[in-house]
């Protein structure tokens, strides 16, 4: 009986031991797709790597990659012609104005990383509303849209009225870069009582008529005090100061709306929220707003004017 | 005996355990059968010398032709039937192959496959691309999977909507007679101006009628007992013609496409071959079977039906132009065109034939004037014709509303098509090269 036991135990031990399967991991290199989409360069790769990619670290995806968008829309490609002019109008109103304002290497800091241009707006069938640029992903990814039509001065037949789709360009990286900013160093906490009782995540029906009466320069501005801040900043970037004078001082309605503001408060709380901004670029960044936003309408008065 | 069981279970387990074999279905790993079957693609798609040319199925409905050429560095041109330009023009973009689900096919700029899928625009920017709804397009596609390939053929499948598509290897002939712009040939047809179009083969008439828009011909003829038939299918543009989805049959004729169309400038018409036979298509003035009482049923049945108005909103087509006389910027005041009405009876005796307006608040139509025609005469061979009775208001003497007038009492009168149960076109009976489609 001993010995069955020993043979007994020694059948245990083969056991244990002889079914080790470690297989080797195969050849990882041969992953298809590994690293990302792999193509011949061309003269606009060249172009997006020499002036965006090297000095600013910022990659641009103008091939459509349906995964880095909405996945139940119809969204159609850029036109190639349009990439270079849409993506050097960026570069002139967006990175080389806050440069010029500070130094060499803000922009490569905190400027947002990653763009994808789709060539069609993006019509969200349920709601009938079409989605012009925006989702942006922890400040490093922006989505623009509509690009197909984006014109300049340089577009043969341009006349001012064709300037729609840049100026939402625009206004959408100014709005999306200065979350990144305040992500980085929030704003003073006053900013966020100046309109507090005002935001709503039921914005989407308020029409910017009621949202300038009550002291907002967009809808999408009452929706939490971080968008507030970030359409105020593109607003006022976007338009010049000039035109932002002219947006506060023509509140003029009589009356109280229906949350008791009237046209003197409205315009009270923009010019506080102003105020608070330029403290703000100041104070966290050491940048003179003013000076900025001169720039910045400058250049795009160049391009579009 | 509970321990023998042990010990046969123990034995058991030791000689099955230990099978080391692990040898799968396939030679090689997934992602080494992955990249082959992407090279395989790759030198499949830009290996054919003089291209590849195609057909694709948008899932909305239709089918479209297409030339493609691909380089093997990302780059593919193409010519499409859409319209005359992208059949004459070659188009650069790119395209990449990329394993997502299945190995595909991805046209990732944007090019002439695109118009098809393109959502349109009216929010910031109108543009309408093509003729679908706005947000979706014609619901077609420009990433493809790989359904099936042989050597001279590669079948895909759209990832997004499940459009078709089949691409046939091109000869050199094929890729020379692209290049040559032999694409626009089917798009003669709308060279000749007339509301009917008469093909001719052999003895066998055919009025046929082309839509541009969703790529589709209707054939409409005597069948063998006399009776009017209607025969409508899809096509698309081929190398010098047109090839239907669906053949149509009529005795011993069946009917493919066409072949070889060539435009004649002198005598508008067109030469081509259909069925191996040489015929002919031209304009005409009278269809194979007029429809003797259309106008007396068009007018009766706005009285019928509430005593109300047939409206258009382009006016009259004359000599292939829509909306030749150019309601759409006619003014009265400040009241703004809105649509051309007919209106029969009217008044006790006569109808009323004028443009209606919009008043400058946009809340309400307006009728400044018009002409009051007498109740239309109904020829025996099917035609109405209309005279002047009365005038409402000043009418004016110049300009497109006097055009419009002048045209509705051509001497000749009309032809009335109904296209539909509340849709008339009334197709001037003295060249055909005038119409007004009526709405309810």
């Amino acid at each position: 009986m001993k010995i069955f036991k020993i043979f007994f135990c020694f059948l245990l031990l083969v056991e244990i031991t002889s079914c080790k399967k470690e297989d080797a991991l195969g050849n990882v290199d041969n992953i298809t797709g590994l690293g990302g989409d792999l193509w011949v360069k061309g003269p606009i790769d060249r172009w997006i790597f020499d002036s965006l990619t090297v000095p600013y670290n910022t990659a641009v995806k103008y091939k459509y990659d349906q995964f880095e968008l909405k996945l139940n829309s119809t969204l159609v490609p850029m036109k190639e012609e349009f990439v270079i002019p849409v993506l050097s109008a960026i570069k002139k109103v967006w990175i080389e104005t806050y440069s010029a304002e500070t130094n060499a290497n803000f922009m490569k800091k905190y400027g947002n990383k990653f763009f994808i241009l789709v060539g069609s707006g993006n019509y969200d069938l349920a709601t009938g509303a079409v989605n012009l640029g925006t989702t942006s992903e922890d400040g490093t990814k922006i989505v623009m849209y509509q690009l197909n039509y984006f014109k300049t001065r340089a577009t043969p037949g341009y006349v001012p009225s064709d300037s729609m789709v840049a100026k939402e360009v625009f206004k959408t990286i100014e709005h999306e870069f200065a979350h990144v900013l305040h992500r980085n160093v929030l704003y003073p906490f006053t900013f966020t009582q100046v309109s507090s009782s005002l935001y709503t995540s039921d914005w989407t029906n308020v029409s910017f008529a009621e949202a300038y009466a009550e002291g907002f320069v967009t809808n999408y501005a009452m929706s939490q005090a971080d968008d507030d801040f970030a359409e105020m900043v593109s607003f006022m970037l976007t338009q010049g100061k000039t035109a932002f004078d002219a947006f506060v001082n023509g509140i003029n309605y009589t009356g109280t709306t229906a949350n008791g503001t009237t046209a003197v408060v409205a315009k009270q709380r923009l010019r506080l929220k102003e105020s608070i901004i330029v403290g703000y670029f100041k104070q966290s960044w050491n940048i003179d707003f003013y000076s900025l936003q001169a720039r910045t309408r400058n250049a795009m008065n160049a391009l579009l004017k | 005996m509970k321990r023998i069981l042990l010990y046969i279970v123990v034995i058991f387990s030791v000689i099955s355990s230990c099978k080391k074999d692990d040898s799968t279905i396939f030679q090689q790993s997934p992602d080494e059968r992955l990249n082959e079957a992407l090279t395989k693609y790759q030198a499949q798609l830009s290996g054919a010398q003089n291209g590849w040319k195609a057909v694709l199925f948008p899932a909305g409905g239709g089918s479209y032709s297409f030339y493609f050429k691909f380089s093997d560095s990302n780059r593919v041109r193409m010519f499409s039937d859409f319209d005359s330009t992208t059949a004459t023009t070659l188009k650069e973009s790119s395209y990449r192959l990329k394993a997502i689900q299945q190995p595909s096919l991805i046209f990732d700029t944007y090019s002439y496959i695109h118009l098809l899928s393109d959502p349109n625009e009216n929010v910031v920017v109108r543009s309408i691309v093509n003729q679908g709804a706005v947000g979706v397009g014609l619901v077609s596609d420009y990433e493809f999977y790989f359904d099936s390939t042989t050597t001279d053929t590669i079948k895909l499948v759209g990832r997004f909507n499940g459009s078709k598509a089949v691409l046939t290897r091109a000869t050199a002939q094929e890729a020379t007679a692209y290049n040559s712009g032999q694409l626009a040939a089917g798009l003669n047809i709308n060279k000749i101006l007339t509301y009917f179009k008469r093909l001719t083969v052999g003895s066998q008439q055919f009025d046929i009628q082309v839509k541009p828009v969703d790529h589709t011909i209707t054939f409409t003829y005597l069948g063998a007992n006399g009776v009017l038939q209607t025969f409508t299918t899809g096509y698309y543009l081929i190398l010098g013609g047109i090839t239907l989805l669906n053949p149509l049959t009529v005795g011993t004729l069946t009917i493919t496409g066409f072949n070889n169309m060539q435009w004649n400038a002198t005598t508008e018409t067109i030469t081509t071959t259909v069925s191996n036979t040489v015929s002919t298509i031209s304009g005409i003035v009278v269809p194979v079977k007029v429809d003797i009482g259309a106008p007396k049923r068009w007018w009766d049945f706005a009285v019928a039906n509430g005593n109300d108005y047939w409206f258009s909103g382009k006016g009259f087509h004359v000599n292939g132009v829509d909306d030749a006389y150019g309601l759409a910027g006619l003014r009265s005041g400040t009241n703004t065109y809105y649509y051309l009405v007919y209106w029969p009876s009217y008044d006790p005796g006569n109808d009323f034939f004028g443009p209606i307006f919009l008043n400058a608040a946009q809340t309400g139509l307006t009728l400044q004037y018009g002409t009051g025609p007498n109740t239309p005469t109904y020829t025996t061979d099917g035609r109405a014709i209309f005279t002047q009775l009365y005038t409402y208001g000043t009418h004016p003497a110049t300009g497109p509303a006097a055009l419009t007038r002048a045209k509705l009492y051509n001497a000749s009168g009309y032809y009335f098509v109904q296209t539909g149960a509340t849709t008339y076109d009334m197709v001037s009976a003295s060249d055909g090269k005038a119409w007004v489609t009526w709405q309810w």
